[in-house]
């Protein structure tokens, strides 16, 4: 994406150092030179690491503040958060697993919390980096792929666990039996098993892959879109400022229901990858 | 646009987020709103038996005054058969008491004249001696003619 963005010369023709490319940079400690794994993006773990903390400070905070009786402020939104989620898993869960709507919970809160930081003016958190000597600081940890990834994986981790946890044979079967062994004769079947096997692992490496760049993408596109409309518009005297002021605002509003959305779907599909997962077999 | 260390420190981040949130957020919240929920419907059950048992003691209430009802009909039907048959063995006591009172009397007169009966007839005998004596003015044995004139006077009364 940045090289792509190189390319178009837009980048270079727009203000500031590096243009908008300059803005995709992260806040990087290289640890190790010569391996591209070896490095870990600050700006992203130092966001994502003081949201969760709000998160746990919130949750300390409300914890001594939770009422039986009738829930006021705080605590009745919370309460309307936890009944939704909560009632998308009943809705779709076949058995009660105690983890799956804390980890619901958790998936959308921390999502829609994170995106949400994408509606703050588009270069307002890297100047005040600037401010410390910071180069470069991208504010929304979920427009680094590493976040959606490390999600997704965990899910994913999470949802083979119980595929072997509650049915191993009928999970080794369906990954070396589907789809394609029924259909030949069975001296054909060992030959098939392999081929089998290769689709299966492929439809199982997509869910974690669809969910994690269903997001990355999302809102690194988000994010791209409000550094254009920075760039090209306000750029360009009193009419463009005015007209970027409110192409922006329109954008912002858009932006804020994406990332809701997205946290919303991310948080649907670990539900539904779950449930799959805890479906009892079928005879 | 790569995965690198972050992804690992982000798995970190997100697992112990997870953790926390169930234990300091979601738990307690899910557990208030159960407890809630349950309360509600123990309140409503509560309500649903009180109205129960309400109509319950309503009915009994209407039973017990039917009851009452009817047992007050009886006491008043068997307290006025009871004054109607106490009424009437009154008049037949006093009946009989007036007949047995007819009855002495009756007895009474009838010794009464008896009684006077055998007074007169003395009387008469003494008189009838008294009257023989002064008439024949003899001598006269008295038991000889005493004895006659009784017979004479005993079949003078003896129509009486």
């Amino acid at each position: 994406m940045k090289k792509s963005l190189r390319e178009t010369g837009l980048a270079e023709t727009s203000h500031g150092e590096g243009g908008i490319a300059g803005h995709l940079q992260y806040w990087t400690l290289k640890i190790d030179e010569s391996n591209p794994f070896m490095q870990i993006h600050l700006d992203t773990m130092l966001v994502s690491i003081i949201v969760a903390a709000g998160l746990f400070i919130f949750a300390l905070w409300l914890k001594n503040r939770l009422v039986e009786g009738v829930p006021t402020g705080a605590q009745n939104f919370m309460e309307s958060v936890v009944g939704f989620i909560d009632q998308t898993v009943k809705d779709n869960f076949p058995v009660h697993n105690p983890l799956i709507a804390p980890l619901a919970f958790t998936v959308f809160v921390f999502i829609a919390l994170v995106n949400t930081i994408d509606i703050l003016p588009a270069f307002l958190l890297g100047n005040v980096a600037h401010l410390f000597g910071v180069e470069h600081f991208r504010p929304v940890p979920t427009n680094d792929l590493n976040l959606p990834a490390a999600m997704a994986v965990s899910v994913f981790v999470l949802v083979l666990y119980y595929e072997f946890k509650l049915k191993p044979v009928h999970f080794m079967k369906e990954l070396v039996m589907e789809p394609f062994t029924s259909l030949v004769p069975i001296y054909l079947k060992p030959f098939v098993m392999p081929i089998n096997l290769i689709l299966k692992v492929v439809e199982e490496v997509a869910k974690p892959l669809s969910l994690s760049f269903r997001l990355f993408g999302n809102m690194f596109a988000g994010e791209v879109i409000f550094l254009l409309i920075a760039f090209l518009l306000l750029g360009g005297g009193a009419v463009g400022m005015a007209a970027g002021f409110f192409v922006g605002l329109a954008w912002t509003a858009f932006h804020l229901f994406i990332g809701l959305l997205q946290a919303f779907i991310f948080m649907i599909l670990t539900v539904v990858y779950l449930s799959i997962a805890h479906q009892p077999v079928e005879h | 646009m790569s995965l690198d260390l972050t992804f690992i420190g982000q798995i970190v981040v997100f697992l112990t987020l997870v953790f926390l949130m169930r234990k300091y957020l979601y738990g307690p919240m899910a557990e208030l709103m159960e407890a809630r929920s349950n309360k509600i419907a123990e309140g409503l059950a509560a309500a649903d038996a009180g109205k129960e048992a309400f109509a319950k003691a309503q009915a009994e209430i209407a039973e017990q005054l039917n009851e009452a009802r009817a047992k007050a009909v009886e006491i008043i039907a068997a307290a006025e058969k009871r004054a109607a048959e106490l009424g009437e063995e009154s008049v037949t006591r006093a009946r009989t008491e007036a007949e047995a009172i007819i009855d002495s009397a009756r007895e009474e007169v009838g010794a009464e004249l008896n009684r006077a009966r055998q007074t007169l007839r003395a009387e008469v005998a003494d008189i009838a001696m008294l009257a023989a004596e002064q008439v024949v003015e003899a001598e006269l044995d008295a038991s000889r003619h005493t004895k006659l004139i009784e017979g004479i006077v005993n079949k003078g009364f003896g129509n009486a």
